[in-house]
């Protein structure tokens, strides 16, 4: 876990960078695709649950850090992600290598379907009443596609990263 | 042995991350301290990233939209033509739109001074309709400020650093701005439906005269939180719900949200 920890780190801190730079100008339909929950689902769903939550963690607060939303609601958004996907991956639901190819990429999709809905959710918490008058089920939609189609190279990375430990789980 | 030396590299560390913690709260505050730290640790990997996507971003864009880009070119050296001829005859109409500021004691148009900014960033989240500016507290820029571009209202500073700032766009789901139009007799409130829905405003009394085309000035009223006569938004449409006694408008914003590049930030501040 430790020697995978640096690794895991600057890849998640990579992807914030893509999130920041790439993603919030590359919008579909006005909505951004949320990379950094997609990370740490990733992870989750290789069955990596500490690492996942690390990931969810860091890379939450430095997106938080740079987002007008409360701080630290989408940090508990990633975590609600990766503990629910590392709980199906450490039995082995959606593992690239073992389950149908399908598997990853639907479950990505309903993670990014329900994902902009926990935040909604999330803000109620912090009495914040108004994002749910956004975008919000065009942000559901748009991002469930696209957890969709970027969950496999993803959740390969994941792996990757993951196997750089030298142990999965 | 090792174990020392690996002791103390964790020491170091600490007292590293922490002094800097430390400088950060007390140079800037809490909140900008974190920003701020998060920025330096982020600000490498997205110059990286950055450096390799964009070249490549742009080659994609550029062969797929190649007709666009001329017909925009040429559609701009027309407009460019057309603003050189208006330049002549706008020095004029300034002039006396300042003698009748001054006469009618209309406390805005041309009176307050301004500070152009450019945008740097755009929300990075679905949820908040912000931006980023390149003038911050060092240029006289102050939470609370209002933005202008476009032809209207944008928005209001909501966070300042000493060389940037956040701009809370009318848009956002937590904006409201007291309006008036016509005679000025009746205010409104608007609010912000997100970036991508515009502008309402609901329990508009039936009395109020009011149609699509209608434009809408901020009120100024006592304490508010923008001067008088910023062009906020045009009346879209008007909702009418058989039975009863209110109605609800459609708004579009006056400024151009979409394509903003450079905006202006009125040093003016609300009133204690």
């Amino acid at each position: 876990m430790r020697r995978v920890l640096v690794p895991a780190t600057l890849v998640t801190l990579i992807i914030v960078a893509i999130q920041l730079s790439i993603f919030t100008s590359l919008r579909f339909a006005g909505v951004v695709v949320m990379l950094v929950w997609l990370w740490p689902l990733a992870m989750g769903l290789a069955g990596l649950t500490a690492l996942a939550l690390w990931c969810a963690l860091v890379a939450g607060v430095f997106f938080d850090t740079h987002s007008t939303t409360p701080f630290g609601m989408t940090v508990v958004v990633g975590l609600l992600l990766a503990y629910g996907a590392s709980r199906l991956g450490r039995e082995g639901v959606g593992d690239l290598d073992s389950a149908a190819w399908w598997v990853t990429p639907l479950l990505a999709a309903a993670a990014g379907f329900f994902a902009p809905l926990l935040f909604v959710g999330a803000s109620f918490f912090t009495l914040n009443f108004s994002l749910w008058r956004d975008s919000l089920l065009s942000a559901m939609v748009v991002n469930a596609i696209a957890f969709f189609v970027l969950a496999r190279p993803v959740a390969r990375l994941a792996l990757w990263v993951g196997n750089l430990g030298g142990s999965r789980r | 042995m090792a174990t020392d030396r690996s002791r103390r590299r964790t020491w170091t560390l600490g007292v590293a991350v922490l002094f800097t913690i430390v400088v950060l709260y007390l140079t800037t505050g809490v909140s900008s301290g974190l920003r701020g730290g998060a920025n330096v640790v982020v600000t490498p990997f997205s110059w990286a990233v950055n450096a390799i996507a964009r070249p490549i971003g742009h080659l994609l864009a550029g062969t797929v939209n190649y007709s666009d880009v001329v017909a925009q070119n040429q559609k701009l050296r027309y407009q460019l033509g057309r603003a050189e001829e208006n330049a002549n005859a706008a020095w004029a109409y300034t002039r006396q739109l300042q003698q009748l500021t001054t006469q009618l004691s209309v406390p805005f148009v041309g009176s307050l001074p301004t500070v152009v900014a450019q945008i740097t960033t755009l929300s990075p989240t679905n949820f908040a309709a912000t931006v980023g500016i390149s003038k911050g507290r060092d240029s006289g820029v102050l939470v609370g400020m209002p933005v202008v571009a476009n032809g209207g209202l944008v928005g209001r500073v909501i966070a300042t650093t000493a060389n940037g700032a956040t701009i809370g766009l009318i848009t956002d789901t937590s904006s409201s701005v007291g309006v008036t139009f016509k005679n000025g007799k009746t205010s409104l409130i608007v609010s912000g439906r997100g970036l991508n829905n515009g502008l309402g405003a609901t329990s508009v009394p039936l009395g109020t005269s009011i149609a699509p085309g209608t434009k809408l000035l901020t009120d100024g009223l006592n304490g508010g939180l923008y001067p008088a006569g910023l062009p906020v938004a045009s009346v879209k449409t008007v909702i009418l719900t058989p039975g009863a006694a209110t109605y609800n408008l459609t708004l579009e914003p006056s400024a151009d949200l979409r394509h903003l590049s450079y905006l202006d930030v009125v040093l003016w501040e609300p009133p204690a």
